[in-house]
């Protein structure tokens, strides 16, 4: 174990990409990246995941669908 | 550096509603005017959602527009000021579980959660040092989207619904907790693992596609 901050900034970074942390632990964590490669690195391997889900997942709903669901709102209402 | 953190969308319009339920104060052509204002923008959110719970454009057609009808029947109890985006989470993914995954339910799925670590896997990250981490992002980066999905739609269904609710969509873990009905711990649980198995499998898309990413020391359980 060490106490350079990795093992602490390792443990919490999928909660500091989440934006889940304390403000402390936050601040806490965005320091020790600021100074660490190695945890930094791990960080984008985290962010590169969410971002590459992000673009991967995008959908338009279909014309006929929209069409469809307007058109059973509007018999309930 | 890296970006910080993702930007988390704003929760609705800056508006106080005092939490009024809405269907004491508008009569019937209001009402629906309002929830054709208020809801169907988020129609390709939910829309893409449902396309990751089904895995085809018909059932999450299907879906999304159950989700509507239920959606609309109840608007009347909706609270306005609160979050309208997580309260239509909530009905498309009760209306999921208790309807679609029921043709398609895999028994491998209950236990899910109470594999230990030690079953998915060493809890450390899959790759060690940074300059292979670095390769690793890049890579990954460089996948197509199909590669994407493909390693999405692979995980267990409530990992992958965790992770897709987290990553995609940006809801908190309270909301995610709500959505799913589950604990905060749950949810935590579920993303730590959902996100790591993922990573290995967009690990080996990379490695298929020529990119140099190192074999893990240990591996999840298949």
């Amino acid at each position: 174990m060490t106490d350079c901050g990795c093992d602490k900034a390792k443990a919490e970074l999928e909660e500091y990409l989440h934006q889940e942390l304390t403000e402390q632990d936050f601040r806490d964590v965005s320091e020790h990246l600021a100074g660490c490669e190695d945890c930094s690195a791990e960080h984008l391997v985290g962010i590169t995941m969410t971002l590459k889900m992000k673009k991967a997942c995008q959908e338009t709903a279909p014309a006929e669908l929209k069409a469809a669901v307007l058109a059973a709102i509007a018999t309930r209402a | 550096m890296v970006a910080a953190v993702l930007d988390r969308p704003s929760t609705g319009p800056g508006i106080d509603f005092s939490a009024m339920s809405t269907r004491s104060t508008l009569p019937p052509e209001e009402l629906r005017a309002l929830f054709e204002e208020q809801a169907v923008p988020f129609m390709d959110q939910l829309y893409a959602a449902a396309m990751r719970m089904t895995r085809n454009p018909a059932d999450a057609g299907d879906l999304v527009q159950e989700t509507y009808v239920k959606a609309f029947a109840a608007f009347g109890q909706f609270q306005q000021g609160t979050n309208l985006k997580a309260w239509m989470y909530r009905i498309l993914t009760n209306t999921f579980i208790n309807g679609y995954r029921k043709n398609q339910r895999n028994p491998y799925q209950n236990a899910i959660d109470d594999l230990e670590d030690w079953q998915l896997g060493s809890a450390e990250s899959i790759t060690q040092g940074r300059s292979t981490r670095s390769a690793e992002a890049e890579a990954i980066d460089h996948l197509p989207d199909s590669d994407v999905k493909d390693a999405l739609q692979s995980i267990p269904e409530d990992f992958r619904l965790a992770v897709y609710l987290a990553d995609v969509e940006g809801f908190a873990y309270q909301e995610i907790a709500d959505i799913m009905k589950t604990p905060v711990g749950t949810v935590m649980s579920r993303l730590h693992r959902g996100r790591r198995l993922l990573r290995e499998r967009l690990a080996d898309y990379a490695r298929d596609r020529g990119f140099t990413v190192p074999e893990p020391a240990t591996r999840s359980k298949r």
